[in-house]
């Protein structure tokens, strides 16, 4: 007992001391980066993007994981800004949890920045966002182009089919609002638009659109608000004999949003026709110079909205865009 | 229960098996206590920024409403019970109360909702912008948690379900409940009085001489808040409940043993009743300071690991698992530890993960450690 007792005690104060150690290291800058999950490519590659480069620069990188708990990321955030950190970079879990740490760190004169998901309340921080509105509406346009084509070979009028990602994010109203501006301006090429509601979540997805292909099996147009929900789409599509590349019979117009490198491997493949593309990369370089540009000049309360004009990648246009998209890096660096 | 036990944990432990000292120690009603202490003693040690009155301040924040949400569960698990259900209780009367204060609605967002165009509108709630909002809306809250816990009491009183089964079903009902009335959004645009309950302070306090023009505003710490205030009420009314009433010790009569409770003319059913009622109100009162706080009425606000640090708060202060032993103040001492521990693994920087994993064997460690003091102590009364 005692034997354990103490060796118990050495490892605590080891671990202690390593721990320590670390925390000592922080003499210079530090940034917190307070996000939620890392369960998509997309977020994989935006806290690469952020850490590294942070890293890299001699900054000590705080990483706080709300794992989907508001309350939890308000007080990591506290935590963060009561140990003295210089900024924070924040991807919340909502935007009106959003509003609420922003509002947290400039009350305690820390600048902050959020990265891709905003507050709703954007007037207050380093907004870093995607037009999502325009980057949705130009990936469906190049699913409308495809449409046509269906509409002049059939003449019979398209279904589409949106799935929504959570509406309490801003990112996903703003997606939808692109995809309704687009699909709306042709009411002579489409039928009213279903609308399944995600949540962000690939199992409430899969349930959704299931329902939906049962009670329609003519849905012929699906829009994703996310890419990462194309593995979804197709085992729900496959089955039904409806998971076919563009130019073959029963093929299936599919759009996304994200430009991961899974859609673009499906682009590449020809089962997707577009996906609209938020440059992850410059997204990430956004909200680093904006927060470190604020700790150097001593701004606490940085307000701006850096938008990311994205763009539509396309069976099209791929020869062209592929290169410039990031999930088309990264599937070449694998 | 004692049947359930397999006969070798039954064994008593040897006298001297222990030192003396670490016997009476562990004996100790405020073993507990002392362990924070030291813990924050040799964590201050390494990481010195624990004792910056900024991050006390921040820490203490944390801990009220989870006192709160931890005193109903203390009294749950002093009659041998457990609710799992504290959780969706919260998530439930957060959305209630909200739903009657809210001075603004979105119909993108709502519109599907079941008590659209009736109790929510783009107008708000039935109350928005009325004098008695706030009062309404926490009186709501309130008996939201209260008819919770009353639905969970009856069920497992009159029906005799296992507390765990009936609360792990409530939990799936209500936190269900509350994200199909809110379509799982949040209910936002709280009046102000209320949302000051959340984080608002009475008084400040600055640290230091003024060397510069100007104070930061982080360096102006809340002292006296709010949450403070409420918490530490319903501690007080909770403790006096408990060690000065004859309910009081009707709940300790029947954690001890029911049968024998029910023999001694101890109203049993209705104790068990009283007993949820009252975790569904304080998980009440916690959802007032964590709606508050964030601003929002949230159906999701007692998901995530809520649920590990409610019981694990309460179990590391020293309530028995196994009943008929508890106080407030260890449930006051252990929800200090767990902030706390929460807080040095934070200084580690540690991910969220191993947080939880550290959590978790800690509360396993707080289980193992109740064992072993029933075995001492019943080693102690041959």
């Amino acid at each position: 007992m005692n034997g354990i007792t103490k060796a118990a005690g050495i490892s605590l104060a080891a671990v202690f001391m390593a721990c320590s150690a670390g925390a000592a290291s922080a003499a210079g800058t530090t940034v917190c980066y307070a996000f939620q999950d890392l369960s998509t490519g997309f977020w994989v590659a935006g806290h690469s993007a952020i850490v590294d480069t942070l890293k890299a620069g001699g900054v000590e990188v705080v990483e706080l994981n709300g794992g989907h708990d508001a309350n939890r990321q308000l007080e990591q955030v506290k935590d963060c800004i009561a140990q003295g950190g210089n900024g924070i970079i924040l991807t919340a879990d909502d935007g009106d949890s959003g509003t609420v740490v922003v509002a947290a760190a400039q009350e305690a004169d820390v600048p902050i920045a959020t990265f891709n998901r905003p507050p709703s309340d954007m007037s207050k921080g380093i907004i870093v966002v995607a037009d999502n509105e325009a980057v949705a509406r130009a990936a469906v346009d190049a699913m409308v182009a495809e449409a046509e084509k269906k509409f002049a070979a059939t003449g019979k009028k398209l279904k589409p089919l949106i799935l929504m990602g959570d509406l309490g994010d801003p990112n996903a109203v703003q997606r939808r609002a692109g995809f309704m501006n687009s699909v709306g301006a042709h009411p002579d090429l489409f039928e009213a638009p279903v609308e399944v509601a995600t949540k962000w979540n690939s199992q409430v997805a899969l349930a959704g659109l299931e329902a939906a292909m049962t009670a329609d099996p003519s849905i012929d147009f699906i829009f994703t608000s996310s890419d990462f929900l194309f593995p979804t789409i197709q085992s729900v599509l496959e089955p039904i004999g409806k998971w076919k590349k563009a130019g073959e019979a029963d093929h299936v117009i599919l759009g996304g949003l994200d430009g991961d490198d899974g859609a673009c491997k499906l682009i590449q493949d020809g089962y997707v026709d577009s996906t609209g593309v938020q440059d992850v990369y410059l997204e990430a370089e956004l909200a680093l110079t904006g927060i470190m540009d604020a700790i150097k000049a001593g701004d606490a309360r940085p307000n701006a909205v850096k938008l990311d004009p994205g763009f539509a990648l396309s069976q099209a246009n791929y020869a062209e865009m592929g290169a410039k998209t990031w999930g088309c890096q990264v599937l070449a660096a694998k | 229960m004692s049947d359930t036990i397999p006969a070798p944990l039954l064994r008593r432990p040897r006298s001297s098996a222990l030192p003396a000292l670490l016997r009476r120690l562990l004996l100790d009603e405020y073993f507990v206590l002392y362990l924070t202490v030291a813990y924050f003693a040799v964590s201050a040690f390494f990481f010195p920024a624990l004792l910056d009155p900024r991050n006390i301040s921040n820490q203490l924040s944390n801990v009220w409403p989870l006192l709160a949400v931890a005193i109903g569960q203390t009294f749950v698990i002093i009659i041998a019970g457990i609710d799992l259900s504290l959780g969706a209780t919260m998530g439930l009367a957060s959305v209630a109360g909200a739903i009657v204060m809210t001075s603004a609605a979105d119909k993108l967002l709502l519109g599907n909702s079941p008590v659209w165009g009736w109790l929510l509108s783009e107008q708000g709630g039935i109350l928005a912008d009325q004098p008695v909002a706030v009062a309404v809306g926490i009186a709501v809250i309130l008996v939201t948690g209260g008819l919770v816990g009353l639905v969970n009491g009856v069920f497992i009183a009159r029906f005799r379900l296992p507390p765990f089964m009936m609360t792990l079903v409530t939990l799936m009902l209500f936190s269900s409940a509350a994200i199909w009335i809110t379509q799982s959004q949040n209910i936002v645009n709280l009046p102000d009085g209320f949302n000051r309950l959340g984080s608002g302070d009475l008084v400040s306090v600055y640290f230091g001489e003024k060397v510069t023009p100007e104070i930061k505003r982080r360096d102006i710490l809340p002292f006296v808040t709010y949450p403070m205030l409420i918490s530490l009420a319903l501690a007080i009314a909770a403790h006096l409940l408990l060690s000065r009433t004859v309910f009081g010790r009707q709940v300790y009569a029947v954690g001890n043993n029911p049968k024998a409770a029910e023999i001694s003319g101890v109203p049993v059913r209705r104790t068990i009743i009283m007993v949820f009622v009252i975790a569904g109100f304080c998980a009440a009162v916690a959802a007032i300071l964590y709606s508050a706080r964030l601003q929002g009425g949230r159906p999701t606000i007692g998901g995530g690991s809520a649920l590990l640090d409610i019981i694990g708060a309460t179990v590391i202060g020293g309530t028995s698992l196994a009943g008929g032993k508890g106080k407030i103040p260890w449930t006051f001492v252990g929800v200090l530890f767990f902030v706390l521990l929460s807080n040095t693994l934070n200084y580690m920087r540690l991910s969220a993960f191993h947080i939880d994993v550290v959590k978790g064997a800690i509360i396993l460690a707080a289980a193992l450690l109740d064992v072993l003091r029933v075995r001492l102590a019943a080693g102690d009364g041959r």
